[in-house]
């Protein structure tokens, strides 16, 4: 007999529509589905990182060639993506239900993570040895709702850096100290063509990156004694009278033509800009790129407004293990090793951190190992001074979003899209509303 | 019949698992909250509210008008810049061949070189461009890092990447139009002006209809040439300066991949997706030749 059947279109669809879902929903449907579990066996690690330069992946990959040397048995997958695609990848991986054992991550992202029950509480050891052992605002940036979640590691602060020539040149003695010495320091330092182009400018600003924007911004605000975000987290605070004053210092300066919103960090790097408040792994950056030209940049503490305060601002990375880790105890032991100094002077993490970013250790020891050789130049010594007044970036969730936010509107208001007052108390609105969802 | 479905099984199951699933799928999350880090089980139901949160959202207000702007500016240039060119391409010129390679050269390119490409080229300080104007005394421009000149470069370097494609469809189009039809005008005392209005573009209106739905559908869509030629370096996080060439789909991108707000960056997806085929029918309906 031969079967025939005829679908309608409604049958067909529908059929259709129930086989698609049904197909996709296991494919998704994994995410956080694994528990974490240890085993005493040889154990294989995945880790993944935003250090793409080569140089330093492979100054990363022997640090993971030297552990598993040490611990026969374990083998670690390194695997290293860019800075911007390190938060699409660790999403992607969380939701496949895939995510690497260990995750060296950004800790304003922290609080995301740790609500979305991506991430695995550290052991009591840990949790004692950060404690203990790590310099006091990187520890809170690596804590959230009281709970320590990893090893805290690059630790990057804002100072103001300034091409001493160009200020030279303008006849400005040293580097500005108050916010009317930045402005009338910038002034004299730009300099422009007949038609108008800018041949070197007295500030730079970083428009278009979140961080680049917000955090200049918020190391100024705290700068003279302004709030970022209330201390509970629930409310942006930049909007008052204080993050107004900052603004309009922003505006004084665009208005001045001392800004030229068009250049960006790169031009500094050409000698086309006399200041910019940037951080300081831009220092291993720096030197590669000015070579000779490095001994005319020079670094001074932020400019401070009429409330003088001695804060800026700083933000941190941390190393974090995932809560569907298949060996906790494996994934634990390579992260507190990757942070003890064990035979040498510093810790892996801080030697690797001096020595291919110039960045900061978070790890005090570390710091005091690595001064000598790494942070006792002019350059560094500002920064590491720096770090007993610097305070983190406040660990909420949303903090991506309403970063991007301020940014966003700060950037209408340089553009003259928005006034000053009216960019920050919109940046405020969506603030609230972004930390009020996020509760 | 059966044995229809079944050798269509295939193609069909394809489809399901990474198309239909993953639209319907969307349609569900748009009315939830969600950050992607939640196991899915964790999702709370929130009815309308992402769609109220996005409708109202100043981004994305300016996300839409943008995208509507390069639509529209966009189909508009491609459509008409694609006809001519291809009416020139059509005459016996010399090298022919090479003139309608140059012309589709850009659209093999990836978009993320061209994107790099254009913005050394119409970098204020040091791109080529403003070094052309230099040496005609014409002031700088700052194209890219404008928010009045932004857009308008974005669409622009579309228009170069894209303007081939049409070229080569708006040919083949031609060149399916019979000689004898010129041939009979031209023996009724048709001049050329008269030939292409009443032979050629009434012959190529199915050609037309195709360009600009398709056209239209991608500009809705855009993303890669505004991440590239915005976002500049690893760290910026495009559509900039101030918002002036952020577009639906990159808005859509940032919500999800950088907010963790799966839930608004759905429901945008499902109102791009209800507007593309609204205007898509629309398009169709008023294009479609007539018998």
């Amino acid at each position: 007999m031969r079967y025939t059947r005829t679908w309608s279109r409604r049958e067909f669809c529908r059929a259709a529509a129930g086989l698609g879902v049904g197909a996709f929903l296991p494919l998704t449907a994994c995410s956080g589905g694994q528990t974490s579990s240890s085993s005493s066996g040889p154990a294989h690690l995945k880790v993944l990182t935003h250090w793409s330069d080569p140089a330093q992946m492979d100054a990363m990959k022997a640090v993971f060639a030297e552990y598993q040397k040490q611990n026969k048995g374990t083998t670690v997958d390194y695997e290293t993506v860019s800075f911007d695609q390190l938060l699409p990848k660790i999403t992607a991986y969380r939701a496949a239900g895939t995510m690497p054992d260990v995750v060296h991550m950004y800790t304003l992202w922290l609080p995301d993570f740790v609500a979305g029950g991506a991430l695995d509480k550290p052991p009591s050891d840990v949790v004692s040895d950060v404690k203990g052992g790590f310099s006091p605002a990187s520890v809170t940036a690596a804590t959230y709702q009281g709970q320590v979640w990893g090893y805290p590691t690059e630790l990057d602060i804002y100072q103001l850096i300034y091409n001493k020539k160009l200020l030279s040149d303008a006849g400005v003695s040293g580097p500005p100290s108050t916010w009317d010495a930045l402005r009338a320091a910038a002034k004299s330092a730009t300099r422009r063509d007949a038609s108008g182009k800018t041949i070197s400018s007295g500030f730079t600003t970083m428009a278009g990156w979140d961080s680049g924007v917000v955090h200049p911004f918020v190391a100024l605000l705290w700068s003279d004694g302004g709030q970022y975000i209330s201390k509970n987290g629930t409310k942006a605070q930049f909007d008052d009278a204080r993050g107004l004053a900052v603004l309009n210092l922003y505006m004084s300066m665009i208005q001045d033509k001392s800004i030229d919103l068009s250049l960006n960090m790169t031009d500094f790097v050409n000698g086309k800009s006399a200041m910019i408040i940037m951080a300081n792994w831009w220092h291993t950056t720096m030197q590669k790129q000015f070579k000779d030209g490095f001994a005319n940049v020079g670094v001074a503490p932020i400019p401070h407004g009429p409330n003088r305060q001695p804060i800026t601002l700083q933000y941190n990375w941390m190393w974090t293990v995932a809560k569907d880790t298949k060996d906790r105890n494996a994934a634990w032991k390579l992260a507190s090793w990757l942070n003890q100094a064990g035979s040498h002077k510093a810790s892996p993490t801080g030697t690797f951190l001096a020595e291919q970013l110039g960045a900061i250790p978070s790890r005090v020891s570390d710091q005091q190992a690595l001064t000598s050789k790494y942070f006792d130049d002019d350059f560094m010594k500002v920064f590491l001074t720096a770090t007993k007044h610097a305070q983190p970036e406040p660990p909420v969730r949303g903090g991506q979003e309403v970063k991007t936010t301020l940014q966003q509107d700060i950037e209408a208001a340089w553009y003259g899209k928005k006034s000053p007052s009216d960019a920050l108390a919109d940046a405020a609105q969506r603030a609230d509303e972004t930390l009020a969802q996020n509760r | 019949m059966l044995w229809g479905y079944l050798f269509a099984c295939p193609a069909i199951l394809g489809i399901m698992v990474f198309s239909l699933g993953p639209i319907l799928f969307a349609f569900w999350v748009s009315v939830h909250q969600w950050n992607l880090i939640s196991p899915i089980p964790d999702m709370v139901f929130v009815g309308l509210r992402n769609y109220v949160d996005v409708a109202t959202s100043d981004v994305f207000r300016a996300a839409f008008r943008n995208t509507v702007e390069f639509t529209v500016v966009g189909v508009g240039i491609n459509t008409v810049l694609g006809l001519l060119l291809a009416l020139l391409l059509n005459q016996r010129l010399r090298v022919r061949a090479f003139w309608r390679t140059l012309f589709f050269l850009p659209l093999v390119t990836p978009p993320l070189a061209l994107g790099i490409m254009w913005t050394s080229l119409l970098d204020r300080n040091y791109g080529a461009i403003n070094a052309v104007l230099s040496r005609l005394h014409l002031a700088p421009q700052p194209f890219l890092a404008s928010p009045d000149q932004a857009l308008a470069s974005i669409i622009a370097i579309a228009v170069y990447q894209y303007v081939g494609m049409y070229v080569i469809i708006y040919l083949a189009g031609l060149q399916g139009i019979p000689q004898d039809y010129y041939d009979a005008a031209a023996v009724d005392g048709a001049g050329s002006w008269q030939s292409l209005r009443y032979i050629t573009l009434p012959l190529l209106r199915p050609v037309f209809l195709f360009i600009v739905v398709t056209n239209t559908i991608g500009a809705l869509q855009v993303f890669d040439v505004v991440f590239a030629a915005t976002t500049g370096g690893a760290q910026t996080s495009g559509g900039g300066p101030a918002n002036s060439t952020m577009v639906v789909v990159l808005d859509m991108y940032n919500t999800a991949f950088k907010f963790f707000e799966m839930g608004p960056a759905t429901a945008m997806a499902v109102i791009l997706f209800a507007i593309t085929l609204l205007v898509t029918l629309a398009q169709l309906r008023l294009l479609r030749p007539r018998m």
